[in-house]
């Protein structure tokens, strides 16, 4: 279903190369690292995964669904004056050890051409030996519940704030 | 720990800074954290329609380049509390290494310790040691190499 977001919001969700990804510890904590997200607008939902030499992400979501993705870097992006947004959701993280690409061609695709030197990491039998770990990955999905959104970026005005029902 | 706090924080003009919103949900906000040298916190500026409350906290300082390469990033676990007006307090209790900070050896070090994690949770479901199919990822990584650029690089 089509998402009634602006359409500079959309574009964040898709060319920003990365966003704050936070997940909630046992004892409560919200974590935050790096993460690269795909959004999908067919479902209004985004796609994400981890490894599993870095399963924490995943072991957190199934304790506790409740996530974000703050996307304000937009460094590589090529947006102009980007908005910056907070999507909060709920998120899901089978139990599942992906190894294969298949059904995740455009995703993998999109990230070698946006990251060319991520290529390193197959280079040769060493590195393929060093990092398989990186390549055992677990499915993230996050069904957004509020979209907050600062026009120009700047953090320092109140957001326009879209709730889940008018989210998809 | 401060003093890996301090100096890790110069290299970072606006780190993430994230909470728990009052519904339960991390809330994250970019930040300009001043350190406070005496008491060894953080003091941040939170406009009033932050929804972050106090409680457990995290500050997250992460950057690359153009190509998305050049990958640094470092988080801090800690504590949020209000210190009047729109200043908070955020008093830190770990300091958490991520990549590209602690150099070639600190690499090494992360890359070892994520392959033991990883046999860790492959055994403790009794799962075999999968293999990669690099092939597939190469003619991928070839198709990739021929198309143009997502769009311009600024």
């Amino acid at each position: 279903m089509k998402v009634p977001i602006p359409a500079e919001v959309e574009a964040v969700f898709r060319e920003f190369r990365t966003c704050e990804f936070s997940t909630l510890a046992s004892d409560g904590t919200p974590i935050t690292w790096p993460m690269l997200p795909f959004f999908r607008g067919s479902t209004g939902q985004f796609m994400t995964t981890t490894s599993i030499g870095l399963p924490d992400k995943a072991f957190n979501i199934r304790r506790n669904p409740r996530v974000s993705l703050l996307f304000s870097d937009p460094t590589g992006s090529g947006l102009f004056d980007p908005p910056a947004v907070l999507v909060q959701g709920d998120a899901v993280a089978p139990d599942e050890v992906k190894t294969s690409i298949g059904g995740f061609e455009n995703e993998v695709m999109l990230v070698y051409r946006r990251q060319p030197a991520g290529t390193m990491y197959t280079s040769n039998p060493a590195m393929r030996w060093f990092s398989d770990w990186y390549f055992m990955r677990l499915e993230i999905t996050v069904t957004p519940r509020r979209i907050l959104f600062w026009e120009h970026g700047d953090l320092s005005t109140a957001p326009t704030v879209v709730e889940a029902i008018h989210v998809g | 720990m401060w003093a890996e706090v301090r100096r890790h924080l110069r290299g970072f003009s606006s780190p993430v800074l994230t909470g728990l919103d009052v519904d339960g949900y991390p809330f994250s906000i970019r930040c300009s954290p001043e350190p406070d040298e005496a008491q060894q916190v953080l003091r941040v500026h939170l406009p009033g329609w932050a929804r972050i409350r106090l409680g457990p906290a995290s500050l997250l300082c992460h950057g690359h380049n153009q190509l998305l390469w050049n990958l640094r990033s470092f988080m801090v676990r800690g504590t949020l509390e209000p210190a009047g007006s729109e200043t908070w307090l955020f008093r830190p209790t770990r300091f958490v290494p991520g990549i590209g900070i602690s150099g070639l050896a600190g690499m090494v070090r992360f890359a070892f310790a994520k392959r033991r994690t990883a046999r860790r949770y492959l055994e403790r479901r009794g799962l075999p040691r999968p293999t990669i199919d690099w092939a597939q990822l190469k003619a991928l990584q070839a198709r990739a190499r021929h198309q143009s650029p997502p769009h311009p690089v600024r």
